[in-house]
C-alpha cells in the first residue's frame, strides 16, 4: 500500500465537496467545451484554418475583441469609481443605486439591446441630439486637425486617416461599445466593492500621518489593494463582452466587414447548417479568449509578486 | 471578504459565525438540557412532545414532514407527466410574419374540426426566422406541420429523412396554399421617387433588408433584385453588389427590419414581403407609408408540408392532413387573402381583399433552377452574396 496521493484532510467534507465540484464543473463547463473541441477535431486543423482565415472572419474577430477590450477598460475605470462611491459614502438613494448596479445581470439581454437601440437610434432620445447636433459639430471641429494629421500621415506614405465620428450611435461601432459597457459594468463594481469595504480607514489615516499626499496614498496604499480585484473584474467583463450576442445584435447594424460581430458569424454558419464552420469560429474565439485571460492572469501574478497578497 | 454579495443571499453563511460569537454560554445551556432530557434513540412518527427542564417543544417530527413533502411533490409531478391525452395535438412550425395569419386560421380550423364531430384539437404554432425554425426541427423539435418561408428550408428537414424528398409534389400549387411577392415600402408620398429597382441605386438612398444569410424573406428580396437586373440587361452581380452598398443595417429577420424601418425611422425603402408591407400599413396607419410595386418581382412560395417522421398516431395524421387541406379550402384561402397573401381560390374571399393586388411580372424560383441550385449558388458559403462583402 502506497501513500494516498491526496492526504486525508483533518477538515471534514473534502471528499464530498471535491466530488460535487468535479461533477458540476464537468457537466456545466467541460462537457460543452469538450463537445465544441470534438466537433473541431473532426473538422481538422486545415478546415478550421480555412474557415477562420478569411477577411470577413478576421474583421469580425478583430471588431469583437477590440470593442470588448475598450468596453472592459471603460468598465474598469468607471466600475472602480462606482464601487468606491457605493462602499464609502452614504447618501439618499444609496440602496437603490446599489441595487441598480445588478440590473444588467438580471435584465434579458435582448430587452437591453432593444431599449438601447430605441434610445440611440437617430430618432431616439439620445440618438436624435447626436445625429442632428453633436456629431455635425464634432465633425466640423475635427476637420482641420484631421487635415493637419493627414498631411503628416500621407507624408510618411500611409493611407489618410479619418477622425470623423459616425452620424449614428446605433448601427455603428459606438452602439456595440455602449451595449458591451452595459452588460459588463456590474462585474468590476461587484468584485471591487467588497474589497473597498475591507480596507481599514486607519491604513489611509496612517499614510496621511506619515506625511503622504492624497495622491500618494491613493497610488501606493489604496490602489495596490484594489488591483487584484479590479483585474478580476476586468477579465470577467472582457470575457462577458466577447461572447455577448443578444443585446449587441439589435444595435450593431450587422454590416459585414463593418459592424458584424464574431458571434453573429457563428449564428450565420449555423443557419447554413455548417456546424463545422460554426465550431471553427467558436474555437478561434476560445483560443483568443484563453490567450487574453492568460495574459491577465500573468499580470495578476506579477502584481502579487510586486505588492504581495492583499 | 464581507458578506455583502450578489442578491443578498449570503446572510445564511453567517450563521455558524454568529453562533460562535455567543460562545460558551450556549454550549453550557445545551449540556444542561441533555442532562434533563431523556435521550431519544429513534425518531418518533407521530405528533410528539419533547420536554426539557426549561420548555417543551411540540410538533410533527421533521423527518416525517420531509417525507410527506417529497411524496406530495412526486405525486404532483407524476400527475403532470402522465396527463391523459384527451385531445389530439399539433405543432405547426412556421416563420416570422405568419403570426396573424395562423392565429385566425387556427381558430377557424378548430371550429371546422369540431363541426366534423371531433374533439377540439390543441394546435400550437411556433414562429421565428425560417432557417432557425428548420434547424430546430432538424435537431428534434417535434413539429407535425411545417409552414416555412421557402422550400429550401423544408428541403433541409427532408434531408434528415423526416419527410420524403418529393414533399413538394404532395399538395397542389407546389405545396404553396398561398403566395406573396416582394414589394417596396416607402415613406409617405415617396419623397425620393423610388418606383423600380433601378431607383434604389440613386445617391443617398438607404435600403433596409434583412440579412439573406439568416432570413428567408431576404433571400427572396435578393433574388427579385437579381431577376430585375437580368431582365433589364444589367450585370445582376454588379447590381446586387451596388444595392447592398445602400444597406446601412442588416437585421437577422424580416420583423427586425420592419422595426428598423418603421420604429427607428432608418432608411428610405424597406424591401418586404407584400403581406408584411400591407400589415405594416394596417398596423401603423396608411398615412405614414406607401407601397410601391416594382416592374419585376419574384413569386414567393412559402410552402407547407407534413412531417411524416413526427406523426405519432393515425388520429394525429388525420388531424395534420385535415389542417393542411383546410388551407386549400375556400374558407382557408379567404383567410389567406384577408391576411394579404395572394392565394388561389377566390370563391369565398372578400372581393376587396382580392382586388388589392396589382398584376406584375413575376419570376419564380424555378427560373433560378429551384432552391437546391439557388441556395448554394447565391447564399451558400462563398456564394454570390458572400462575394459582395469582400474587402475592396
Amino acid at each position: 500500500m502506497g501513500r494516498p496521493v491526496v492526504h486525508r484532510s483533518p477538515m471534514p467534507g473534502l471528499g464530498l465537496s471535491m466530488g460535487i465540484t468535479f461533477t458540476m464543473l464537468s457537466i456545466v463547463v467541460l462537457l460543452p467545451i469538450g463537445a465544441l473541441l470534438l466537433q473541431g477535431v473532426s473538422y481538422g486543423a486545415e478546415g478550421i484554418w480555412a474557415t477562420v482565415n478569411r477577411e470577413r472572419v478576421w474583421k469580425a474577430l478583430y471588431l469583437s475583441f477590440r470593442l470588448s477590450f475598450y468596453a472592459a477598460v471603460f468598465n474598469l475605470i468607471f466600475g472602480v469609481i462606482l464601487a468606491w462611491v457605493l462602499a464609502r459614502y452614504r447618501f439618499p438613494g444609496h440602496r437603490i443605486l446599489d441595487a441598480a448596479v445588478d440590473l444588467p445581470f438580471a435584465l434579458p439581454t435582448a430587452v437591453a439591446g432593444i431599449a438601447l437601440t430605441a434610445l440611440y437610434a437617430p430618432n431616439g432620445f439620445f440618438g436624435a441630439s447626436w445625429t442632428h447636433t453633436i456629431a455635425p459639430a464634432l465633425n466640423a471641429g475635427l476637420a482641420w486637425p484631421e487635415a493637419a494629421l493627414n498631411v503628416l500621415v500621407t507624408g510618411l506614405g500611409f493611407e489618410p486617416w479619418s477622425l470623423q465620428v459616425p452620424p449614428r450611435i446605433a448601427y455603428s461601432t459606438m452602439g456595440i461599445f455602449i451595449a458591451l459597457v452595459f452588460v459588463g459594468l456590474p462585474f468590476v463594481a461587484r468584485t471591487v466593492q467588497p474589497v473597498i469595504h475591507e480596507i481599514d480607514r486607519e491604513v489611509e489615516e496612517a499614510s496621511a500621518t506619515l506625511g503622504a499626499s492624497r495622491l500618494h496614498t491613493l497610488r501606493r496604499v489604496v490602489w495596490p489593494m484594489l488591483l487584484p480585484a479590479a483585474l478580476t473584474g476586468f477579465a470577467l467583463s472582457l470575457a462577458r463582452a466577447v461572447g455577448e450576442y443578444g443585446s449587441v445584435i439589435f444595435i450593431a447594424g450587422n454590416k459585414p466587414l463593418v459592424t458584424e460581430i464574431a458571434p453573429l458569424l457563428i449564428v450565420i454558419q449555423l443557419e447554413e447548417f455548417s456546424y463545422d464552420g460554426a465550431a471553427a469560429i467558436g474555437i478561434a474565439m476560445l483560443v483568443i479568449s484563453f490567450a487574453m485571460l492568460l495574459v491577465i492572469n500573468l499580470i495578476q501574478v506579477w502584481s502579487r509578486r510586486r505588492i504581495g497578497y492583499v | 471578504m464581507t458578506h455583502q454579495t450578489l442578491f443578498g443571499l449570503v446572510p445564511f453563511l453567517q450563521l455558524p459565525r454568529s453562533r460562535d460569537a455567543q460562545g460558551d454560554k450556549t454550549s453550557l445551556q445545551e449540556t444542561d438540557m441533555t442532562i434533563q432530557t431523556p435521550r431519544i434513540d429513534t425518531p418518533r412518527e407521530t405528533r410528539s412532545t419533547i420536554l426539557s427542564g426549561f420548555r417543551s417543544l411540540e410538533g410533527w417530527p421533521v423527518s416525517r414532514l420531509i417525507r410527506g413533502a417529497v411524496a406530495g411533490i412526486a405525486l404532483v409531478v407524476s400527475g403532470a407527466l402522465a396527463a391523459p391525452v384527451q385531445a389530439e395535438s399539433l405543432l405547426n412550425v412556421s416563420y416570422d410574419p405568419t403570426r396573424e395569419l395562423y392565429r385566425e386560421f387556427n381558430e377557424a380550423f378548430s371550429k371546422y374540426w369540431v363541426e366534423q364531430g371531433n374533439e377540439a384539437p390543441e394546435i400550437e404554432v411556433s414562429h421565428g426566422g425560417s432557417g432557425a425554425q428548420a434547424r430546430a426541427v432538424v435537431e428534434g423539435l417535434e413539429a407535425q406541420v411545417l409552414t416555412l418561408a421557402l422550400g429550401g428550408d423544408i428541403d433541409r428537414v427532408a434531408e434528415t429523412g423526416k419527410l420524403p424528398k418529393d414533399w413538394q409534389t404532395k399538395l397542389p400549387h407546389n405545396s404553396s396554399p398561398y403566395t406573396s411577392t416582394i414589394v417596396f415600402l416607402v415613406r409617405e408620398g415617396n419623397p425620393k421617387g423610388l418606383n423600380d429597382w433601378g431607383d434604389l441605386l440613386k445617391d443617398g438612398v438607404e435600403v433596409i433588408t434583412p440579412n439573406p444569410k439568416t432570413s428567408g424573406g431576404a433571400r427572396w428580396n435578393y433574388l427579385a433584385a437579381w431577376a430585375w437586373a437580368e431582365k433589364n440587361g444589367k450585370d445582376p452581380k454588379e447590381f446586387v453588389k451596388a444595392l447592398f452598398e445602400h444597406v446601412p443595417v442588416l437585421d437577422t429577420g424580416a420583423r427586425g427590419s420592419t422595426t428598423t424601418f418603421v420604429q427607428r425611422e432608418i432608411g428610405d425603402v424597406l424591401l418586404a414581403w407584400e403581406n408584411e408591407a400591407y400589415l405594416a400599413l394596417q398596423e401603423i396607419g396608411e398615412d405614414s407609408f406607401d407601397i410601391v410595386v416594382p416592374s419585376v418581382s419574384i413569386l414567393t412560395e412559402p410552402p407547407v408540408a407534413l412531417v411524416e417522421g413526427n406523426i405519432r398516431s393515425d388520429e394525429q395524421r388525420k388531424l395534420a392532413e385535415a389542417y393542411l387541406n383546410y388551407l386549400y379550402s375556400p374558407e382557408g384561402q379567404a383567410i389567406a387573402f384577408k391576411n394579404f397573401y395572394r392565394a388561389w381560390d377566390t370563391s369565398a374571399a372578400n372581393p376587396e381583399d382580392v382586388a388589392r393586388f396589382p398584376k406584375l411580372d413575376l419570376v419564380t424560383i424555378a427560373d433560378f433552377g429551384g432552391w437546391e441550385k439557388a441556395q448554394p449558388e447565391h447564399f451558400g458559403d462563398g456564394g454570390t452574396f458572400d462575394q459582395i462583402y469582400v474587402a475592396k
